[in-house]
């Protein structure tokens, strides 16, 4: 009995010391609920450091800022609302100011010109913290190029504040699609991720498909009807060179893809009606046959590493999509929802596939994982098909259709969390969009 | 000592005797009683009947066998009525007579109840055949019937739209400009990202509400800390002091108390400081300063990568209810790489200093409790789901 009072004394005595114990050190708590939306910043004009660089300098602010309010993520702060403004790039920065208009990021920048060369640097303040986010960079190149070094900037910024790579400074080669649906134009044309400086890369006197950037972005796949049936060609974007790949006769070879070395190509080939995947390689045009199946079996895309590849096939008596090993063997299924699933692109981070689903009279563009877990669809309408990943596997560009005989293609962007969907500046109509890698 | 194990023995060994050997004194069984019977022809009956007329002794024994007669009757019956007839009161006869008449005829009647069969009537039957007859199918016709007006309904949508242009053309410039993303919205069945960035200004909307309380200790802390903020407004700066002495006073006694508690002399004097001092926080208060916080965390603009890593902060608060901006400190992370973690890091010094820029309103009688703060940035909630 004595014994039992004095556990029970002892235990309250622990519990007690425990208490005191917790009570002491700081004040913890735990924060699992925060706010989602644009982070808001402020761009005042960059600086001219030189006589004629003062219109290039307003250019490239603006270019920046839409460039950062283009990605869905920042919130650009007006220039009427700044209290003070930024008349040196080396003067002490007012974070007072800043703070007051609530701008949680400050880029400054200068522009000087030098006959034909052009250099920018900027600085990004976390005004809050009253630091510098990293330390001023400066781009060099020409004139002409001042787009692009707008696009670094932003790029800089993008990834100092979000922790992952930009997506700027990157290239899109589409179809340009003109004239009515009964007898559309169609030919390759590359331009900036955002619509600007395009460039047309063939003529309309075929029917041209599925372009593809190579990982380094200076060749382009694409499928064109050239010779009166389907083959795939290769296209040096510098000298606009191009040749065909070569595939024995009455074969229809569609849907290239580059491998991540950029020497493969992974393609599928028609041949008495059957419809397989194979890969070929550049040089020597040696060909290996992957799947071998009385189903249709096309859309071919690598992972980052290159040891497998996703596709789709109808095996299963409807279009799913599988994930084979880049050297062939057993093909897994990976999608069960309910639809169609089509046109597979592995992500660059390798950890989502995109894909084109039709279910129910709707297509989506949507997203998941590896094992086809975490479906996500990110869009709906009545086409949208051909999804692309944006170099830092964030963003997705697709092609959207719309109905009637009057109906006609353009591109469209999504960020993967189904925020910010918005079409794409295009002169004209387009579809089979491609992203290229961040350029060097 | 052993006589009861005795009597027990005994007793259980009489009875597994008795359960083995009792069969020797179950009783036998009764044997079975036989009773001759003779079979009489007619002439033999008759004789004995000519003789009971006359002796009786023999009759006994004849009537002790009559009974049994009547149950074998059944056989015998058809034969003996001819024979009894002309005799007389004899029983056996009158269950012919009743053959021919019609009374027994209400007894089958009773048969008749049998006709209860009425479970082969079972009218039920017809029941099962109604429902075949119900027309529900047509009631799933009508809907698709419906869904066809849905293309006749178009050209009304467009006299409708032809109507709206009479509106104020310059407004509906501004809502033009507006409708482009509304559009995009409207196509996207992800209408939960649509409805994070709505709750997003109802949750920056809170932080001003709870500014305002806090006006007369941040002049007192002003004066505390006048170097990292050039606000130093040098108004009631003697006022400020008595009051942060209060507190001072109160941390003073409750650290002796503690001494005195704790019964060690030299231990009070240095834990008193680092111990946070002062009657704890509320649920209440706790809630609204990690409201506070919320409000101004935006992890908007953070990597994949940075939304799965939980950072913890540790920052010095002034009595003001203002956060010490240098000392915000990562403590710790998991869940990512270092960069995330620096990415996860800077969001919640942001949302530190912005939402305590004016000060977060906490007592300031007990500063002591929330001088130091651990605040941990768990941002599983807010993934992309």
């Amino acid at each position: 009995m004595i014994l039992r009072v004095v556990s029970i004394c002892l235990a309250l005595i622990c519990a007690v010391a425990g208490t005191a114990q917790a009570q002491q050190g700081p004040l913890r708590i735990e924060i699992t609920e925060g706010v989602i939306e644009p982070l808001p910043f402020a761009v005042p004009s960059f600086q001219p450091e030189s006589g004629d660089a003062g219109q290039m300098a307003v250019d490239l602010a603006r270019v920046v800022s839409e460039d950062l309010v283009g990605s869905g993520l920042f919130r650009e702060i007006p220039a009427s609302a700044f209290i003070s403004t930024v008349s040196d790039f080396n003067a002490p920065v007012q974070y007072a100011d800043w703070k007051a208009i609530n701008a949680q990021a400050l880029i400054t920048g200068a522009v000087s010109v030098s006959g034909n060369t052009l250099n920018v640097k900027f600085r990004l303040y976390d005004v809050f913290s009253g630091a510098e986010l990293g330390s001023g960079l400066q781009f060099s190149g020409t004139v002409d190029g001042w787009r692009r070094m707008a696009h670094k900037v932003s790029d800089a910024v993008y990834s100092r504040i979000t922790g992952e790579g930009g997506y700027f400074d990157s290239r899109v080669v589409y179809v340009s699609e003109t004239g009515p649906k009964d007898n559309r134009q169609k030919r390759l044309a590359v331009m900036d991720y955002d619509g600007a400086n395009v460039r047309y890369l063939t003529d309309s006197a075929s029917i041209v498909l599925a372009p593809r950037f190579s990982p380094t972005g200076d060749r382009i796949l694409y499928t064109s009807y050239e010779s009166g049936f389907p083959r795939i060609y290769v296209l040096d974007i510098g000298s606009v060179q191009r040749r065909v790949l070569e595939s024995a006769d009455g074969t229809m070879s569609f849907a290239p893809r580059f491998s991540p070395s950029g020497n493969t190509v992974i393609y599928s080939l028609t041949q008495g009606g059957n419809t397989d995947i194979y890969t070929m390689d550049i040089g020597s045009g040696q060909s290996v046959r992957l799947t071998n199946t009385p189903a249709i079996e096309t859309a071919p895309s690598y992972s980052p590493d290159g040891s497998r590849i996703v596709f789709e096939s109808d095996r299963s008596g409807s279009q799913q999509l599988y994930v084979m090993s880049a050297s062939g063997g057993e093909a897994q299924r990976i999608s069960f929802g309910e639809g169609r699933y089509g046109t597979p692109v592995w992500s660059p981070r390798g950890d989502l596939v995109a894909f084109t689903k039709q279910n129910k009279g709707r297509f989506h563009i949507g997203v998941m994982r590896l094992d086809g877990s975490e479906e996500r669809l990110l869009t709906a309408s009545f086409l949208d098909e051909g999804p692309t990943w944006a170099p830092n596997g964030r963003v997705i560009m697709f092609a959207r259709e719309t109905q009637g005989t009057g109906g006609s293609s353009s591109l469209y962007s999504v960020d993967i969390s189904g925020r910010n969907l918005k079409p794409v500046r295009t002169q004209e109509g387009g579809s089979d969009p491609s992203w290229s890698p961040l350029q060097n | 000592m052993h006589t009861g194990h005795y009597i027990s023995g005994a007793g259980h060994l009489g009875l597994i005797a008795f359960l083995l050997f009792g069969g020797v004194f179950r009783p036998d069984p009764e044997p079975f009683e036989m009773q001759e019977v003779s079979v009489l022809s007619a002439a033999e009956f008759d004789a004995l009947v000519a003789a009971s007329q006359s002796a009786e002794p023999p009759s006994e024994a004849v009537q002790s066998e009559t009974p049994p007669a009547p149950a074998e009757t059944p056989e015998p019956e058809i034969q003996q009525p001819e024979l009894i007839e002309p005799e007389a009161p004899e029983p056996d006869p009158v269950p012919e007579q009743p053959a021919p008449t019609p009374p027994p005829v209400p007894e089958v009647s009773e048969a008749a109840p049998e006709l209860p069969e009425p479970p082969a009537e079972v009218a039920v039957i017809a029941p099962e055949v109604a429902p075949v007859a119900v027309p529900r199918p047509v009631d799933r016709v009508a809907p698709e019937a419906v869904a066809q007006p849905d293309p006749e309904a178009r050209p009304d949508v467009v006299e409708q739209e032809a109507a709206t242009p009479d509106a104020p053309a310059e407004k509906v410039v501004d809502e033009a400009q507006e409708a482009t993303a509304p559009e995009e919205a409207t196509t996207e069945i992800v209408t939960e990202a649509a409805e994070a960035p709505k709750a997003a200004p109802n949750q920056s909307a809170r932080p001003p509400a709870r500014r305002p309380t806090p006006p007369a200790p941040q002049v007192a802390e002003a004066v505390e800390t006048p170097d990292p903020t050039p606000k130093p407004d040098p108004k009631p700066t003697p006022k400020p002091d008595p009051k942060p002495a209060e507190p001072k006073v109160d941390t003073d006694a409750v650290a002796a108390a503690l001494a005195e508690a704790l019964g060690g002399e030299d231990k009070p004097a240095k834990p008193a400081p680092a111990a946070p001092t002062g009657p704890p926080l509320s649920s209440g208060e706790k809630e609204s300063l990690r409201l506070a916080v919320s409000a101004c965390w935006n992890v908007g603009s953070l990597s994949s990568e940075a939304l799965r890593t939980t950072v913890v902060v540790s920052v010095q608060m002034n009595q003001d209810g203002t956060p010490q901006t240098n000392t915000i400190t990562l403590t710790g992370s998991s869940g990512g790489s270092q960069a995330a973690a620096g990415q996860a890091f800077e969001a919640a010094r942001r949302a530190i200093i912005r939402c305590g820029s004016r000060g977060y309103q906490l007592p300031v009688d007990k500063f002591g409790q929330w001088q130091n703060i651990e605040m941990t940035f768990n941002p599983e909630r807010m993934r992309i789901k």
